[in-house]
């Protein structure tokens, strides 16, 4: 079976204002397994979002090559038209995408780009508002009326409706309160689990990216500085720091504890798991203080 | 900290205009709150919650329906009244990029000054120390599109402390940046409140950046539901859940264990867990 | 992209024309390029050029920067060349002028070449002395230099000051938008919008969802940039006073009469020598 994107020796310059020119991403190299779910994270600047413009062609790399489902997208116009549709990219802060006059118009203008039948286009739209949690009569409402938070589902209802194979989301609870948050990453969650698509996260917030990925890729100055599973990740927490990162505060705590020589593991990544971990230690050893 | 600084009595507003005999649905409803001179005052609520709003009433952009704002002895009832506040009160908000009016750093540290009429040796002065203070002087003949959004957020802290306010109240100002970025702009204000004595209303749904604060205001559906110290707050998980809020992962984490005493960060919560836990502290 | 625009950039520097008063600057740019077209010789035009030269050599903007202001121009200057070769035709005066060659229908003279050099000649010259006022002048600068200059004009009850501040905030916002506008196409890109085929009323048609979102985007900055003005005590420019005051020095002096010989030179050589146009 082919892999969901392939890249080999990517490298991306351009020259900035002057005459300086800038290597935001350097020799990478990644291959992504169809039905995985990887979270990016890497400080800002750190060529993490260069890094996923051309996962969907919207960068053309200075070298190297980008292959998504077995074929090389930049081979000709077609192939690089598929790509968008089969990479779905969901930039930050995508409400400021919204320009229909409701917003099951602009949920269907993926799906009409890809020139679907009206049918399958109504179909692709209603389901992709179920996903998010866009009613029946937000639909028929002009997107401008919504509220920060339903306008946030809408546009990634937009990037869902085209189906890709692939979703890319970058820093999709952005700016969203606790609640908010919460709520956005379980409806990406449950998306990912009755889909099974390949779903590809960056994000600044650890505690987020515990909850969803299984596999971790930390982007630092244009190169993949680790890639692995989370408890790989996670467990090198000074080298997280020195790029700019950290780890779950919950993780922090475990590991303090560990290290201090307390009998509980190193690997806690949500505050479940850890309550779980210390009710079930305290239960057998030192009585509650 | 026994001088108020602002005075809430009892303020209503309303974003929708009042139809026949039926009113709207209220953004403030019954607000009364103190905020006394030095302090460190945390509001936090979901987003609608009305935090803010309560923020526009401090500088008097907004003026109650209903009730009185008071602003260091001058009620903000009228536009002349409304000038004087500003000029004690300054405001930071959550888009860096909408604030920042000059080309150039300076400039634009230098614009608040400019429009209180202050001299322009005198001018020159306060530029200079507000950038240092934090951290941008290197930076100050930059261009602010060309700053991170932490560094721009920070200079738009310069140009509030170069008016010389008593107080800064900022409006979520950390929402829209990277870890890097809140830590240096959450910095920046503690040092304001601790070294230079200005009081600072701060609006956040972050819950570990409420944490420090002197005093927690907790805001739901217009209203304010309930104040009080960092620990005392924190300690009701369930109640703030109620409310759409969380707490820091540490506090959660003890509550769930049923630990007595709230724990506010991962440094408390490793010493209380270690001691539990036997290991050596 | 978008991003490549270079106009109204700054690049810092403590250059002897960096330091010159914006008012100095602004009337002189304006002097000059007056002078450009004043010229009607070769060797006046050639002053002109040396003076555009030695100007940017005192400016120590990078080659490179100014060769990026005349980049935008370059069609312009294809065009009026290709005119001028084909379709100046006729003698000089004194009458020692000749066909060069006949291509097809087309003749061309010595005097069209020579016509094409010097309009050549002249619009990188005025490019080049504009871009030296952007990229020596911080906008601020600039503006408030204008200002200063109009400021008769408020006799006539113009409200040069709010004039001023629109001018500063549109500069302001322009690289900030320019992102936007990228970001916004990208996004629409990823949805699957073509932006970049099809004939005209199709191209037209599909920057809508460009031009929408950037539009409510614009419009949601401008209400809250004035919020966070009147938040810093703006009332609309009485009694605001300037942190950076402005003040002729020596150097300013010196080089207004630099530029006044120039300004000679120029009339002299075009009394002494050969019009070309």
């Amino acid at each position: 079976m082919s892999k969901a994107i392939e890249i080999t020796n990517l490298t991306h310059k351009y020259t900035q204002s002057g005459a300086q020119e800038v290597v935001a991403v350097s020799d990478v190299n990644l291959s992504i397994e169809k039905g995985e779910s990887i979270g990016i994270i890497g400080h800002t600047g750190s060529g993490k979002s260069t890094l996923i413009s051309h996962f969907n062609g919207l960068l053309k790399p200075t070298s190297g090559d980008v292959v998504v489902d077995g074929t090389n997208i930049w081979a000709d116009k077609e192939t690089l038209r598929n790509a968008r549709f089969k990479v779905g990219l969901c930039f930050q802060y995508p409400e400021y995408q919204l320009f229909e006059e409701t917003v099951y118009k602009d949920i269907a203008f993926g799906p009409k780009n890809m020139k679907l039948s009206p049918e399958e286009i109504d179909e692709r739209v209603l389901r992709a508002a179920e996903f998010t949690g866009i009613s029946k009569s937000m639909l028929e409402k002009s997107p401008f009326e919504l509220s920060g938070g339903e306008k946030r589902r809408a546009a990634i209802a937009g990037v869902i409706a085209m189906n890709p194979e692939v979703i890319v989301l970058d820093e999709p609870a952005a700016g969203l309160d606790p609640a908010g948050r919460k709520s956005l990453i379980d409806m990406i969650k449950a998306y990912r689990d009755s889909t099974g698509s390949t779903v590809i996260m960056v994000t600044h917030n650890m505690e987020d990216i515990a909850r969803i990925a299984e596999r971790l890729i930390v982007i630092n100055r244009g190169k993949i500085a680790l890639d692995g599973t989370v408890d790989e990740v996670f467990s090198r927490s000074d080298d997280l720091v020195q790029w700019g990162l950290k780890v779950p505060e919950i993780t922090e705590v475990f590991t303090r504890l560990h290290n201090m020589g307390c009998n509980v593991p190193r690997g806690v990544y949500t505050v479940d798991e850890g309550v779980k971990i210390l009710s079930r230690v305290m239960r057998g050893g030192a009585g509650l203080g | 900290m026994e001088n108020k600084l602002i005075e809430i009595k009892n303020a209503y507003y309303f974003y929708d205009p009042e139809e026949e005999g039926k009113e709207p649905e209220p953004a403030l409803k019954n607000v009364s709150l103190d905020i006394y001179e030095g302090e460190f005052v945390a509001v936090l609520g979901h987003n609608g919650s009305g935090k803010s709003t309560l923020a526009k009433l401090c500088n008097a952009v907004f003026e109650p329906a209903r009730g009185t704002v008071t602003v260091d002895g001058i009620p903000s009832d009228s536009e002349e009244n409304g000038d004087l506040i500003r000029r004690k009160v300054g405001m930071v908000f959550q888009n860096p990029d909408n604030q920042i009016v000059a080309t150039i750093v300076e400039d634009d540290v230098a614009f608040g000054p400019e429009n209180l009429g202050v001299d322009p040796a005198e001018i020159r002065k306060r530029v200079d120390s507000a950038l240092k203070s934090v951290n941008m002087y290197e930076y100050r003949e930059r261009q602010p599109h060309n700053l991170s959004g932490g560094q721009k957020q920070r200079v738009a802290i310069a140009g509030v402390i170069a008016m010389q306010t008593k107080c800064i109240v900022l409006d979520e100002p950390t929402a829209m940046l990277d870890p890097m970025g809140r830590d240096e702009v959450m910095d920046t204000i503690h040092k304001l409140n601790k070294e230079m004595g200005i009081t600072v209303v701060l609006i956040t749904h972050f819950m570990d950046e409420a944490v420090k604060a002197d005093r927690v205001v907790i805001m739901d559906k217009g209203e304010i539901i309930t104040t009080g110290t960092p620990r005392e707050v924190f300690s009701k998980v369930d109640f703030l859940r109620e409310h759409k809020l969380d707490v820091p992962q540490s506090t959660e984490l003890c509550n769930a264990l049923g630990i007595k005493g709230c724990v506010l960060d991962t440094d408390e919560c490793v010493e209380v867990l270690g001691r539990i836990l036997g290991g050596a502290v | 992209m978008v991003k490549d625009i270079t106009f109204g950039q700054y690049y810092a520097s403590k250059s002897v024309l960096h330091r010159l008063d914006p008012r100095i600057k602004l009337v002189l740019c304006l002097l000059m390029i007056v002078f450009l077209f004043v010229c009607r010789s070769f060797p006046a035009l050639a002053l002109m050029v040396v003076f555009t030269l030695v100007a940017v050599g005192f400016s120590s903007v990078h080659v490179k920067m100014i060769a990026k202001s005349i980049k935008p121009v370059a069609v312009i200057l294809i065009f009026t060349a290709i005119l001028n070769i084909f379709y100046t035709k006729g003698k000089y005066e004194n009458g020692d002028s000749l066909v060069f060659t006949v291509l097809g229908r087309f003749e061309v003279w010595d005097k069209g070449l020579y016509t094409a050099l010097f309009t050549m000649l002249r619009i990188i010259s005025l490019v080049i002395i504009s871009s030296l006022l952007t990229y020596t002048t911080t906008p601020t600068m600039l503006t408030d230099g204008l200002e200063k200059l109009l400021s008769p004009l408020k006799k006539l009850h113009i409200r040069v000051d709010t004039l001023a501040m629109m001018m500063t905030l549109a500069l302001r916002f322009i690289p900030t938008l320019i992102e936007e506008t990228d970001r916004i196409i990208s996004a629409q890109k990823s949805r699957g919008a073509d932006l970049d085929s099809g004939g005209l009323v199709k191209r037209a048609k599909a920057l809508i969802p460009v031009f929408i979102p950037l539009m409510v985007s614009a419009f949601r900055r401008a209400y809250e940039l004035a919020f966070a003005m009147t938040c810093r005590c703006y009332t609309g420019g009485d009694g605001r006073t300037r942190m950076k005051q402005m003040k002729i020095a020596p150097r300013d002096i010196i080089c207004l009469v630099i530029c006044l010989l120039v300004c000679g030179g120029v009339i002299a050589l075009n009394i002494f020598f050969k019009k070309v146009i």
